[in-house]
Protein backbone atom coordinates (compact mmCIF):
# COMPACT_ATOMS: atom_id res chain seq x y z
CA UNK A 1 0.00 0.00 0.00
CA UNK A 2 2.76 2.40 1.03
CA UNK A 3 4.82 1.44 -2.04
CA UNK A 4 1.78 1.96 -4.28
CA UNK A 5 1.15 5.49 -2.90
CA UNK A 6 4.81 6.35 -3.27
CA UNK A 7 4.69 5.13 -6.86
CA UNK A 8 1.66 7.31 -7.66
CA UNK A 9 3.26 10.32 -5.98
CA UNK A 10 6.35 9.78 -8.12
CA UNK A 11 4.20 9.51 -11.26
CA UNK A 12 2.51 12.76 -10.33
CA UNK A 13 5.91 14.39 -9.99
CA UNK A 14 6.85 13.09 -13.44
CA UNK A 15 3.62 14.60 -14.77
CA UNK A 16 4.50 17.91 -13.09
CA UNK A 17 8.03 17.94 -14.55
CA UNK A 18 6.57 17.27 -18.00
CA UNK A 19 4.06 20.07 -17.63
CA UNK A 20 6.78 22.46 -16.45
CA UNK A 21 8.81 21.54 -19.54
CA UNK A 22 5.78 22.17 -21.77
CA UNK A 23 5.36 25.67 -20.42
CA UNK A 24 9.08 26.46 -20.32
CA UNK A 25 9.16 25.40 -23.97
CA UNK A 26 6.33 27.77 -24.83
CA UNK A 27 8.10 30.49 -22.84
CA UNK A 28 11.11 29.96 -25.13
CA UNK A 29 8.84 30.14 -28.18
CA UNK A 30 7.37 33.46 -27.02
CA UNK A 31 10.80 34.89 -26.20
CA UNK A 32 12.06 33.80 -29.62
CA UNK A 33 8.92 35.24 -31.22
CA UNK A 34 9.33 38.65 -29.63
CA UNK A 35 13.02 38.66 -30.57
CA UNK A 36 12.07 37.61 -34.11
CA UNK A 37 9.81 40.66 -34.53
CA UNK A 38 12.72 42.91 -33.50
CA UNK A 39 15.06 41.00 -35.80
CA UNK A 40 12.69 41.47 -38.73
CA UNK A 41 12.40 45.20 -38.05
CA UNK A 42 16.13 45.79 -37.61
CA UNK A 43 17.75 43.32 -39.97
CA UNK A 44 15.01 42.07 -42.27
CA UNK A 45 16.47 38.55 -42.40
CA UNK A 46 16.27 36.97 -45.83
CA UNK A 47 16.25 33.32 -44.86
CA UNK A 48 14.24 31.06 -42.58
CA UNK A 49 17.40 30.19 -40.66
CA UNK A 50 17.95 32.74 -37.89
CA UNK A 51 18.81 32.73 -34.21
CA UNK A 52 15.32 33.81 -33.03
CA UNK A 53 13.78 31.03 -35.15
CA UNK A 54 16.28 28.66 -33.52
CA UNK A 55 15.10 29.72 -30.05
CA UNK A 56 11.47 29.33 -31.10
CA UNK A 57 11.86 25.86 -32.50
CA UNK A 58 14.02 24.76 -29.54
CA UNK A 59 11.03 25.79 -27.43
CA UNK A 60 8.73 23.66 -29.57
CA UNK A 61 11.10 20.70 -29.11
CA UNK A 62 11.19 21.26 -25.33
CA UNK A 63 7.39 21.39 -25.20
CA UNK A 64 7.19 18.19 -27.20
CA UNK A 65 9.53 16.45 -24.75
CA UNK A 66 7.40 17.89 -21.94
CA UNK A 67 4.26 16.38 -23.43
CA UNK A 68 5.89 12.96 -23.72
CA UNK A 69 7.14 13.15 -20.12
CA UNK A 70 3.81 14.34 -18.73
CA UNK A 71 1.96 11.65 -20.72
CA UNK A 72 4.22 9.00 -19.16
CA UNK A 73 3.57 10.42 -15.68
CA UNK A 74 -0.15 10.82 -16.32
CA UNK A 75 -0.65 7.17 -17.36
CA UNK A 76 0.70 5.94 -14.04
CA UNK A 77 -1.05 8.49 -11.85
CA UNK A 78 -4.12 7.53 -9.84
CA UNK A 79 -7.11 9.87 -10.35
CA UNK A 80 -5.53 10.81 -13.66
CA UNK A 81 -8.88 12.05 -15.02
CA UNK A 82 -8.28 15.42 -13.33
CA UNK A 83 -5.21 15.96 -15.50
CA UNK A 84 -6.68 14.54 -18.70
CA UNK A 85 -8.04 17.85 -19.97
CA UNK A 86 -4.65 19.46 -19.46
CA UNK A 87 -2.96 16.83 -21.65
CA UNK A 88 -5.68 16.93 -24.28
CA UNK A 89 -5.40 20.70 -24.76
CA UNK A 90 -1.61 20.55 -24.79
CA UNK A 91 -1.67 17.78 -27.40
CA UNK A 92 -3.90 19.80 -29.73
CA UNK A 93 -1.64 22.81 -29.18
CA UNK A 94 1.60 20.95 -29.84
CA UNK A 95 0.12 19.42 -33.00
CA UNK A 96 -0.54 22.93 -34.28
CA UNK A 97 2.94 24.04 -33.24
CA UNK A 98 4.54 21.13 -35.04
CA UNK A 99 2.41 21.78 -38.09
CA UNK A 100 3.34 25.48 -38.04
CA UNK A 101 7.04 24.77 -38.68
CA UNK A 102 6.66 23.13 -42.11
CA UNK A 103 3.87 25.56 -43.06
CA UNK A 104 6.15 28.49 -42.11
CA UNK A 105 9.05 27.04 -44.12
CA UNK A 106 6.75 26.38 -47.09
CA UNK A 107 5.34 29.94 -46.85
CA UNK A 108 8.84 31.47 -46.73
CA UNK A 109 9.86 29.39 -49.75
CA UNK A 110 6.86 30.37 -51.86
CA UNK A 111 6.11 33.94 -50.77
CA UNK A 112 9.42 35.07 -49.29
CA UNK A 113 9.33 37.17 -46.16
CA UNK A 114 5.99 36.86 -44.39
CA UNK A 115 4.29 39.45 -42.21
CA UNK A 116 3.36 39.15 -38.55
CA UNK A 117 -0.16 38.06 -39.39
CA UNK A 118 0.00 35.09 -41.72
CA UNK A 119 -1.48 31.56 -41.74
CA UNK A 120 1.73 29.91 -40.40
CA UNK A 121 2.13 32.53 -37.67
CA UNK A 122 -1.53 32.25 -36.61
CA UNK A 123 -1.16 28.47 -36.45
CA UNK A 124 1.92 28.98 -34.31
CA UNK A 125 0.25 31.48 -31.95
CA UNK A 126 -2.92 29.42 -31.52
CA UNK A 127 -0.73 26.37 -30.89
CA UNK A 128 1.27 28.31 -28.30
CA UNK A 129 -1.87 29.49 -26.50
CA UNK A 130 -3.42 26.01 -26.44
CA UNK A 131 -0.24 24.22 -25.39
CA UNK A 132 0.46 26.69 -22.59
CA UNK A 133 -3.19 26.70 -21.51
CA UNK A 134 -3.05 22.92 -21.20
CA UNK A 135 0.20 23.26 -19.27
CA UNK A 136 -1.30 25.95 -17.05
CA UNK A 137 -4.32 23.80 -16.20
CA UNK A 138 -2.04 20.90 -15.30
CA UNK A 139 0.22 23.04 -13.16
CA UNK A 140 -2.58 24.86 -11.39
CA UNK A 141 -4.47 21.64 -10.67
CA UNK A 142 -1.30 20.11 -9.33
CA UNK A 143 -0.72 23.11 -7.15
CA UNK A 144 -4.24 22.96 -5.75
CA UNK A 145 -3.94 19.23 -5.10
CA UNK A 146 -0.73 19.40 -3.11
CA UNK A 147 0.13 21.01 0.20
CA UNK A 148 1.52 24.50 -0.04
CA UNK A 149 5.15 25.31 -0.40
CA UNK A 150 5.73 29.01 -0.99
CA UNK A 151 8.61 28.86 -3.45
CA UNK A 152 7.13 25.95 -5.35
CA UNK A 153 3.67 27.53 -5.57
CA UNK A 154 5.11 30.76 -6.95
CA UNK A 155 7.22 28.86 -9.49
CA UNK A 156 4.16 26.92 -10.64
CA UNK A 157 2.01 30.04 -10.94
CA UNK A 158 4.66 31.85 -12.95
CA UNK A 159 5.38 28.90 -15.24
CA UNK A 160 1.66 28.42 -15.67
CA UNK A 161 0.73 32.00 -16.50
CA UNK A 162 3.69 33.76 -18.10
CA UNK A 163 3.85 31.73 -21.36
CA UNK A 164 0.12 32.03 -22.00
CA UNK A 165 0.22 35.76 -21.21
CA UNK A 166 3.08 36.29 -23.68
CA UNK A 167 1.40 34.10 -26.30
CA UNK A 168 -1.91 35.94 -25.92
CA UNK A 169 -0.07 39.26 -26.20
CA UNK A 170 1.39 37.91 -29.44
CA UNK A 171 -2.13 37.27 -30.68
CA UNK A 172 -3.24 40.85 -29.90
CA UNK A 173 -0.07 42.17 -31.55
CA UNK A 174 -0.70 40.11 -34.68
CA UNK A 175 -4.22 41.44 -34.94
CA UNK A 176 -3.33 45.08 -34.32
CA UNK A 177 0.20 45.85 -35.57
CA UNK A 178 0.64 46.96 -39.17
CA UNK A 179 3.45 44.48 -39.83
CA UNK A 180 1.64 42.28 -42.31
CA UNK A 181 1.91 43.98 -45.68
CA UNK A 182 4.18 41.87 -47.87
CA UNK A 183 4.89 41.58 -51.60
CA UNK A 184 2.15 38.98 -52.00
CA UNK A 185 -0.45 39.75 -49.34
CA UNK A 186 -1.64 42.69 -47.30
CA UNK A 187 -2.98 41.30 -44.03
CA UNK A 188 -2.57 44.61 -42.19
CA UNK A 189 -5.57 45.29 -39.95
CA UNK A 190 -7.75 48.32 -40.70
CA UNK A 191 -6.25 51.10 -38.49
CA UNK A 192 -9.36 51.93 -36.46
CA UNK A 193 -10.14 48.27 -35.82
CA UNK A 194 -6.51 47.74 -34.83
CA UNK A 195 -6.71 50.56 -32.27
CA UNK A 196 -9.87 49.06 -30.76
CA UNK A 197 -8.27 45.61 -30.54
CA UNK A 198 -5.15 47.01 -28.84
CA UNK A 199 -7.06 49.31 -26.47
CA UNK A 200 -9.31 46.50 -25.29
CA UNK A 201 -6.99 43.52 -25.64
CA UNK A 202 -3.80 44.61 -23.91
CA UNK A 203 -5.37 46.05 -20.70
CA UNK A 204 -7.57 42.96 -20.43
CA UNK A 205 -4.55 40.69 -20.62
CA UNK A 206 -2.44 42.63 -18.09
CA UNK A 207 -5.27 42.72 -15.59
CA UNK A 208 -6.44 39.14 -16.18
CA UNK A 209 -3.05 37.51 -15.77
CA UNK A 210 -1.76 39.60 -12.88
CA UNK A 211 -4.98 39.38 -10.87
CA UNK A 212 -5.16 35.63 -11.60
CA UNK A 213 -1.63 35.23 -10.27
CA UNK A 214 -2.66 37.07 -7.13
CA UNK A 215 -5.75 34.90 -6.67
CA UNK A 216 -3.84 31.66 -7.28
CA UNK A 217 -1.15 32.64 -4.81
CA UNK A 218 -3.84 32.95 -2.14
CA UNK A 219 -3.61 36.72 -2.04
CA UNK A 220 0.11 36.93 -1.52
CA UNK A 221 1.98 40.24 -1.77
CA UNK A 222 4.75 40.19 -4.38
CA UNK A 223 3.37 37.83 -7.02
CA UNK A 224 2.02 40.67 -9.19
CA UNK A 225 5.39 42.44 -9.11
CA UNK A 226 7.25 39.22 -9.80
CA UNK A 227 5.14 38.05 -12.73
CA UNK A 228 4.82 41.56 -14.19
CA UNK A 229 8.54 42.16 -13.64
CA UNK A 230 9.43 38.99 -15.55
CA UNK A 231 7.21 40.14 -18.40
CA UNK A 232 9.05 43.48 -18.41
CA UNK A 233 12.45 41.75 -18.42
CA UNK A 234 11.50 39.50 -21.34
CA UNK A 235 9.95 42.29 -23.38
CA UNK A 236 12.75 44.72 -22.51
CA UNK A 237 15.48 42.30 -23.51
CA UNK A 238 13.85 41.15 -26.76
CA UNK A 239 12.11 44.30 -28.02
CA UNK A 240 14.10 47.22 -26.62
CA UNK A 241 17.73 46.33 -25.88
CA UNK A 242 18.51 44.76 -29.31
CA UNK A 243 17.70 48.11 -30.94
CA UNK A 244 20.86 50.19 -30.49
CA UNK A 245 19.00 53.52 -30.69
CA UNK A 246 16.35 52.54 -28.14
CA UNK A 247 18.58 50.83 -25.60
CA UNK A 248 18.68 53.80 -23.25
CA UNK A 249 14.88 54.01 -23.12
CA UNK A 250 15.01 50.86 -20.99
CA UNK A 251 15.08 53.28 -18.05
CA UNK A 252 11.66 54.57 -19.04
CA UNK A 253 10.38 51.02 -19.48
CA UNK A 254 11.71 50.01 -16.07
CA UNK A 255 9.50 52.55 -14.33
CA UNK A 256 6.58 50.20 -15.04
CA UNK A 257 7.91 48.28 -12.04
CA UNK A 258 6.66 51.16 -9.86
CA UNK A 259 3.11 50.70 -11.15
CA UNK A 260 3.36 46.95 -10.56
CA UNK A 261 4.51 47.46 -6.96
CA UNK A 262 1.74 49.96 -6.30
CA UNK A 263 -0.85 47.56 -7.73
CA UNK A 264 0.60 44.71 -5.70
CA UNK A 265 0.35 46.76 -2.53
CA UNK A 266 -3.15 48.06 -3.24
CA UNK A 267 -4.50 44.61 -4.07
CA UNK A 268 -2.88 42.63 -1.26
CA UNK A 269 -2.65 45.08 1.61
CA UNK A 270 -5.85 47.04 1.29
CA UNK A 271 -8.76 45.99 3.47
CA UNK A 272 -11.23 47.15 0.84
CA UNK A 273 -13.30 44.25 -0.48
CA UNK A 274 -12.93 45.25 -4.12
CA UNK A 275 -9.27 46.24 -3.98
CA UNK A 276 -8.56 43.90 -6.91
CA UNK A 277 -10.67 46.13 -9.13
CA UNK A 278 -8.72 49.22 -8.07
CA UNK A 279 -5.52 47.35 -8.89
CA UNK A 280 -6.97 46.26 -12.23
CA UNK A 281 -7.85 49.88 -13.00
CA UNK A 282 -4.24 50.92 -12.39
CA UNK A 283 -3.00 48.10 -14.60
CA UNK A 284 -5.41 49.06 -17.37
CA UNK A 285 -4.20 52.65 -17.36
CA UNK A 286 -0.56 51.66 -17.95
CA UNK A 287 -1.00 49.38 -20.96
CA UNK A 288 0.54 51.82 -23.47
CA UNK A 289 3.67 52.10 -21.33
CA UNK A 290 3.71 48.37 -20.57
CA UNK A 291 3.65 47.31 -24.20
CA UNK A 292 6.32 49.83 -25.30
CA UNK A 293 7.60 50.11 -28.01
CA UNK A 294 5.74 48.32 -30.81
CA UNK A 295 2.26 49.32 -29.64
CA UNK A 296 3.11 52.76 -31.04
CA UNK A 297 2.76 51.46 -34.61
CA UNK A 298 -0.93 50.73 -34.07
CA UNK A 299 -1.76 54.24 -32.81
CA UNK A 300 0.58 55.94 -35.28
CA UNK A 301 -1.36 54.40 -38.17
CA UNK A 302 -4.53 56.13 -37.06
CA UNK A 303 -3.29 59.30 -35.36
CA UNK A 304 -0.16 60.39 -37.25
CA UNK A 305 0.35 58.11 -40.23
CA UNK A 306 4.07 58.80 -39.94
CA UNK A 307 6.61 56.63 -41.73
CA UNK A 308 8.38 54.70 -38.96
CA UNK A 309 11.89 53.44 -39.22
CA UNK A 310 13.51 51.43 -36.38
CA UNK A 311 15.56 54.37 -35.14
CA UNK A 312 12.52 56.65 -35.01
CA UNK A 313 10.27 54.27 -33.04
CA UNK A 314 10.88 55.86 -29.66
CA UNK A 315 10.49 59.47 -30.81
CA UNK A 316 7.10 58.79 -32.41
CA UNK A 317 6.12 56.71 -29.37
CA UNK A 318 6.85 59.59 -26.98
CA UNK A 319 5.19 62.08 -29.30
CA UNK A 320 2.00 60.05 -29.00
CA UNK A 321 2.14 59.03 -25.36
CA UNK A 322 -0.04 61.75 -23.83
CA UNK A 323 -2.64 61.67 -26.61
CA UNK A 324 -2.94 57.89 -26.45
CA UNK A 325 -3.08 57.93 -22.65
CA UNK A 326 -5.99 60.35 -22.54
CA UNK A 327 -8.03 58.91 -25.40
CA UNK A 328 -7.69 55.32 -24.22
CA UNK A 329 -7.80 55.57 -20.44
CA UNK A 330 -11.54 55.01 -20.03
CA UNK A 331 -11.95 52.01 -22.38
CA UNK A 332 -8.63 50.59 -21.14
CA UNK A 333 -9.69 50.76 -17.49
CA UNK A 334 -13.09 49.24 -18.29
CA UNK A 335 -11.39 46.44 -20.19
CA UNK A 336 -9.01 45.85 -17.27
CA UNK A 337 -11.97 45.67 -14.89
CA UNK A 338 -13.51 43.06 -17.18
CA UNK A 339 -10.20 41.19 -17.07
CA UNK A 340 -10.33 41.25 -13.27
CA UNK A 341 -13.92 40.02 -13.22
CA UNK A 342 -13.12 37.25 -15.67
CA UNK A 343 -10.10 36.26 -13.60
CA UNK A 344 -12.23 35.94 -10.47
CA UNK A 345 -14.76 33.76 -12.30
CA UNK A 346 -12.02 31.47 -13.62
CA UNK A 347 -10.42 31.27 -10.20
CA UNK A 348 -13.64 30.35 -8.43
CA UNK A 349 -14.18 27.57 -11.00
CA UNK A 350 -10.67 26.28 -10.31
CA UNK A 351 -11.30 26.30 -6.57
CA UNK A 352 -14.60 24.45 -7.03
CA UNK A 353 -12.73 21.78 -8.90
CA UNK B 1 2.49 57.01 -0.01
CA UNK B 2 0.68 54.90 -2.64
CA UNK B 3 -0.78 57.95 -4.35
CA UNK B 4 2.65 59.56 -4.23
CA UNK B 5 4.25 56.56 -5.96
CA UNK B 6 1.50 56.48 -8.55
CA UNK B 7 1.96 60.21 -9.14
CA UNK B 8 5.70 59.66 -9.50
CA UNK B 9 5.12 56.85 -12.01
CA UNK B 10 2.77 58.87 -14.21
CA UNK B 11 4.98 61.99 -13.98
CA UNK B 12 8.03 60.01 -15.05
CA UNK B 13 6.24 58.05 -17.77
CA UNK B 14 4.08 60.76 -19.28
CA UNK B 15 6.11 63.93 -18.72
CA UNK B 16 9.72 63.55 -17.61
CA UNK B 17 11.01 60.71 -19.82
CA UNK B 18 9.14 61.81 -22.97
CA UNK B 19 10.59 65.32 -22.71
CA UNK B 20 14.10 63.93 -22.13
CA UNK B 21 13.94 61.55 -25.09
CA UNK B 22 12.21 64.00 -27.41
CA UNK B 23 14.86 66.66 -26.70
CA UNK B 24 17.59 64.38 -28.00
CA UNK B 25 19.15 65.44 -31.26
CA UNK B 26 17.89 63.54 -34.28
CA UNK B 27 20.36 61.02 -35.73
CA UNK B 28 21.83 62.07 -39.06
CA UNK B 29 23.26 59.15 -41.01
CA UNK B 30 25.33 60.30 -43.99
CA UNK B 31 26.31 58.05 -46.89
CA UNK B 32 29.31 58.44 -49.13
CA UNK B 33 30.92 56.33 -51.83
CA UNK B 34 34.02 56.09 -53.93
CA UNK B 35 34.00 54.41 -57.35
CA UNK B 36 37.01 53.00 -59.14
CA UNK B 37 36.75 51.84 -62.74
CA UNK B 38 39.57 49.71 -64.16
CA UNK B 39 39.59 51.46 -67.54
CA UNK B 40 37.71 54.36 -69.09
CA UNK B 41 38.22 53.09 -72.63
CA UNK B 42 37.97 49.50 -73.83
CA UNK B 43 37.56 47.59 -77.06
CA UNK B 44 34.27 45.83 -77.81
CA UNK B 45 34.27 42.37 -76.29
CA UNK B 46 36.60 43.40 -73.49
CA UNK B 47 35.50 43.80 -69.86
CA UNK B 48 36.10 46.45 -67.25
CA UNK B 49 35.76 46.24 -63.47
CA UNK B 50 33.86 48.55 -61.15
CA UNK B 51 34.86 48.68 -57.49
CA UNK B 52 32.48 50.63 -55.24
CA UNK B 53 33.40 51.46 -51.67
CA UNK B 54 30.31 52.71 -49.86
CA UNK B 55 30.12 53.92 -46.27
CA UNK B 56 28.11 55.72 -43.62
CA UNK B 57 30.19 58.69 -42.45
CA UNK B 58 27.41 60.07 -40.24
CA UNK B 59 25.37 58.79 -37.29
CA UNK B 60 23.80 55.38 -36.87
CA UNK B 61 21.17 54.63 -39.52
CA UNK B 62 18.68 51.87 -40.13
CA UNK B 63 19.46 51.00 -43.75
CA UNK B 64 22.33 51.83 -46.09
CA UNK B 65 21.27 51.42 -49.73
CA UNK B 66 23.58 51.45 -52.74
CA UNK B 67 22.10 51.61 -56.21
CA UNK B 68 23.99 51.07 -59.47
CA UNK B 69 22.07 51.87 -62.66
CA UNK B 70 22.86 51.04 -66.28
CA UNK B 71 20.90 53.48 -68.46
CA UNK B 72 21.74 51.61 -71.67
CA UNK B 73 20.36 48.28 -70.40
CA UNK B 74 16.76 47.13 -70.02
CA UNK B 75 17.72 44.13 -67.96
CA UNK B 76 20.73 42.77 -66.14
CA UNK B 77 22.07 40.09 -68.48
CA UNK B 78 25.43 38.47 -69.17
CA UNK B 79 26.97 41.93 -69.71
CA UNK B 80 26.99 42.51 -65.94
CA UNK B 81 28.59 40.12 -63.47
CA UNK B 82 28.52 40.63 -59.71
CA UNK B 83 31.98 39.56 -58.61
CA UNK B 84 31.91 40.25 -54.92
CA UNK B 85 30.08 42.14 -52.15
CA UNK B 86 30.13 42.34 -48.37
CA UNK B 87 26.77 43.98 -47.69
CA UNK B 88 24.76 41.86 -45.23
CA UNK B 89 21.85 41.58 -47.67
CA UNK B 90 21.61 39.91 -51.02
CA UNK B 91 21.67 42.25 -54.04
CA UNK B 92 18.44 42.83 -55.92
CA UNK B 93 18.30 42.90 -59.69
CA UNK B 94 15.80 45.40 -61.03
CA UNK B 95 14.85 45.36 -64.67
CA UNK B 96 13.10 48.09 -66.65
CA UNK B 97 9.44 48.84 -65.73
CA UNK B 98 9.74 47.69 -62.13
CA UNK B 99 8.06 49.91 -59.52
CA UNK B 100 10.64 51.61 -57.31
CA UNK B 101 10.64 54.08 -54.45
CA UNK B 102 11.22 57.66 -55.52
CA UNK B 103 12.19 61.08 -54.14
CA UNK B 104 13.88 59.64 -51.06
CA UNK B 105 10.44 58.74 -49.68
CA UNK B 106 11.38 55.23 -48.45
CA UNK B 107 8.83 53.71 -50.79
CA UNK B 108 5.88 56.01 -50.18
CA UNK B 109 6.27 57.62 -53.61
CA UNK B 110 6.88 55.22 -56.44
CA UNK B 111 7.89 55.31 -60.07
CA UNK B 112 8.67 52.75 -62.76
CA UNK B 113 12.31 52.05 -63.50
CA UNK B 114 13.43 53.16 -66.97
CA UNK B 115 16.53 50.97 -67.11
CA UNK B 116 18.21 48.10 -65.31
CA UNK B 117 19.66 48.56 -61.82
CA UNK B 118 21.34 46.63 -59.05
CA UNK B 119 20.31 47.56 -55.50
CA UNK B 120 22.01 46.29 -52.40
CA UNK B 121 21.63 47.21 -48.75
CA UNK B 122 23.07 46.79 -45.30
CA UNK B 123 20.77 46.69 -42.24
CA UNK B 124 21.32 48.33 -39.84
CA UNK B 125 23.85 50.95 -40.88
CA UNK B 126 26.22 51.67 -38.00
CA UNK B 127 28.31 54.83 -37.96
CA UNK B 128 31.55 54.31 -39.93
CA UNK B 129 30.16 51.11 -41.44
CA UNK B 130 31.65 50.46 -44.87
CA UNK B 131 30.87 47.99 -47.64
CA UNK B 132 32.11 47.07 -51.08
CA UNK B 133 30.54 45.92 -54.31
CA UNK B 134 32.61 44.64 -57.24
CA UNK B 135 31.18 44.29 -60.71
CA UNK B 136 32.56 43.21 -64.03
CA UNK B 137 31.01 44.70 -67.17
CA UNK B 138 31.33 43.47 -70.75
CA UNK B 139 29.38 45.89 -72.96
CA UNK B 140 27.78 44.54 -76.13
CA UNK B 141 27.43 47.84 -77.96
CA UNK B 142 29.82 50.44 -79.19
CA UNK B 143 29.83 53.96 -77.81
CA UNK B 144 29.58 55.36 -74.32
CA UNK B 145 28.55 52.91 -71.59
CA UNK B 146 27.18 54.88 -68.61
CA UNK B 147 26.85 53.85 -64.98
CA UNK B 148 24.73 55.75 -62.43
CA UNK B 149 25.64 55.34 -58.76
CA UNK B 150 23.87 56.65 -55.64
CA UNK B 151 23.52 55.81 -51.95
CA UNK B 152 20.73 56.57 -49.51
CA UNK B 153 20.49 56.22 -45.76
CA UNK B 154 17.20 55.39 -44.08
CA UNK B 155 15.84 57.24 -42.18
CA UNK B 156 16.17 59.98 -44.75
CA UNK B 157 16.10 62.82 -42.26
CA UNK B 158 17.88 65.49 -44.30
CA UNK B 159 19.78 66.15 -47.52
CA UNK B 160 22.79 64.64 -45.80
CA UNK B 161 21.08 61.24 -45.99
CA UNK B 162 21.80 60.79 -49.69
CA UNK B 163 24.89 60.97 -51.88
CA UNK B 164 25.54 62.60 -54.25
CA UNK B 165 23.63 65.70 -53.19
CA UNK B 166 23.70 67.45 -56.52
CA UNK B 167 24.16 66.78 -60.22
CA UNK B 168 22.05 64.66 -62.52
CA UNK B 169 18.68 63.40 -61.30
CA UNK B 170 17.57 59.92 -62.31
CA UNK B 171 13.96 58.89 -63.14
CA UNK B 172 13.40 58.38 -59.39
CA UNK B 173 14.13 62.09 -58.90
CA UNK B 174 17.22 61.21 -56.91
CA UNK B 175 20.74 62.43 -57.52
CA UNK B 176 23.23 60.10 -59.18
CA UNK B 177 26.95 60.26 -59.91
CA UNK B 178 27.60 59.44 -63.56
CA UNK B 179 30.58 57.33 -64.70
CA UNK B 180 31.28 56.36 -68.28
CA UNK B 181 33.48 54.04 -70.28
CA UNK B 182 34.09 54.41 -74.01
CA UNK B 183 33.59 51.17 -75.93
CA UNK B 184 35.66 51.26 -79.11
CA UNK B 185 35.52 49.05 -82.25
Amino acid sequence: MFVNRKFHLKSKHVFLIGTLLINLGILLVTIGGSWDITNHLLNKPETFVSLPHGVMYSGVALSLIGILVSFTGWRKTENNQSFKISLKISLIGISLLLGAGPIDFFWHSIFGLDGLLSPPHMTLIIGMILTSTGGMIGLIRYNILRTNNNFFSILIIICGLLPIWLASSGMISSLSLPFSNTDFFNFNPEPFTAVIIATIGYPFLISFFLITSYNLSQNRFGIISLLGGLFLIIYGSTAILPNFVMAETILFYSTNAIALLVTDYVVSRSNYKHASYIGAGILGSIFYMFYYPYIMYTYNELLLGRLVSPSSIYSIYFELILTVFFITIIPAVISALAGCYFSKQIHSKMIQF
Amino acid sequence: MILGLLGLYFSLSLVVFPSIYLSKEELKPQPFFDVQISSNSIKIGQSFDIHIFSQNIGDYGDIHILSVGFPSLEKIDEQIKIQNYDFNHQYKIINKDTMLGAEYSAGIKKTASEYALIEIMNRPSPAKGHYTLDLSVTPKNLGIFEIYVKTIEIPHTSDLAHFPRQGLQDPQNEYVAVYSVMVNP
